[in-house]
């Protein structure tokens, strides 16, 4: 990151220097110069911009900036391995710098494209729209067993696990989605914020 | 004619220069925080100049020198 500054820092002082000292162009150095001053090297700054904001985008810290995120944020430091988000987070299933993303993106082929159309929306209704309350939040769509076997398929401790397998094809019908990782009885206590309240917390992981 | 069409090419490649800069420099900001705004800024600001003051920069080398 201190390189990607310092790279960006000496295109500025080069961009402005050839704006300033424009006549420097009507030689032919200064025309080259013109060239990888005002367009190649803005081009591949710009490109730097987009990558490093694109990364930030995905942190948890990101996420969890605006206010009506806080108590999501709180669940996962729930002490309580019922919580599927706490259980992942705690015990570093999932990077905690990126937790939100990690089980939030599309394991698609324009996943992350979607993820970030969501985010934008998100900001839109944060800034210039009605933000609601933690608990009114639901997802857009019922979770999709795929974002879970992003990990867990062929997974020995998911194969193996005897709830798993406890009618015949449910595991295929958990591979399908056709029976939700969420549904009732399995992991059905994810973020429950409206109870977050009552919780107590891990004190770890700061 | 060639000298007459440098002054309006030079003023353009300084406008690029200080686009571009203004640009880049408002993307150094947006990277002291890590909120959804920065983003947004870095969106809504810094990309627009950065690319215009590329295209101009273009323009400048394109554009037909003024008439006589």
């Amino acid at each position: 990151m201190t390189l990607e500054l310092a790279f960006v820092v000496i295109v500025i002082v080069l961009a402005i220097l050839v704006g300033l000292r424009a006549e420097l162009t009507r030689a032919r150095g200064g025309k080259i110069l013109a060239f990888i001053a005002l367009f190649i090297l803005p081009i591949l700054s710009l490109n730097l911009g987009v990558s490093e904001h694109m990364e930030r985008a995905t942190s948890t810290q990101f996420c969890l900036s605006c206010h009506v995120m806080h108590d999501f944020g709180q669940s996962l430091y729930v002490d309580d391995p019922s919580y599927l988000p706490a259980a992942h987070f705690q015990n570093s299933l999932v990077p905690r710098d990126h937790a939100c993303y990690t089980c939030h993106t599309d394991y698609t082929m324009f996943g992350t494209v979607h993820a970030k159309f969501r985010g934008l929306r998100h900001i839109y209704v944060q800034y210039l729209g009605t933000v609601p309350q933690p608990a009114e939040i639901k997802l857009y769509v019922p979770f999709n067993n795929r974002e879970c076997l992003h990990c867990h398929a062929a997974m020995r401790a998911f194969e193996e696990e005897p709830k798993h397998s406890k009618t015949p094809g449910m595991m295929s019908r958990i591979t399908s989605n056709q029976l939700s990782c969420m549904s009732s009885h399995c992991h059905d206590v994810v973020h429950n914020v409206a109870t977050i309240k009552d919780a107590t917390f891990w004190k770890g992981g700061q | 004619m060639e000298m007459k069409s440098r002054p309006v090419m030079e003023k353009r490649l300084r406008w690029a220069g200080l686009l571009i800069g203004v640009g880049l420099v408002t993307q150094e900001i947006t990277f002291i925080w890590i909120h959804p705004l920065a983003f947004i800024a870095f969106a809504a600001i810094s990309c627009p100049l950065v690319i215009a003051g590329i295209l101009l920069f273009l323009y400048s080398l394109v554009s037909p020198p003024p008439a006589a």
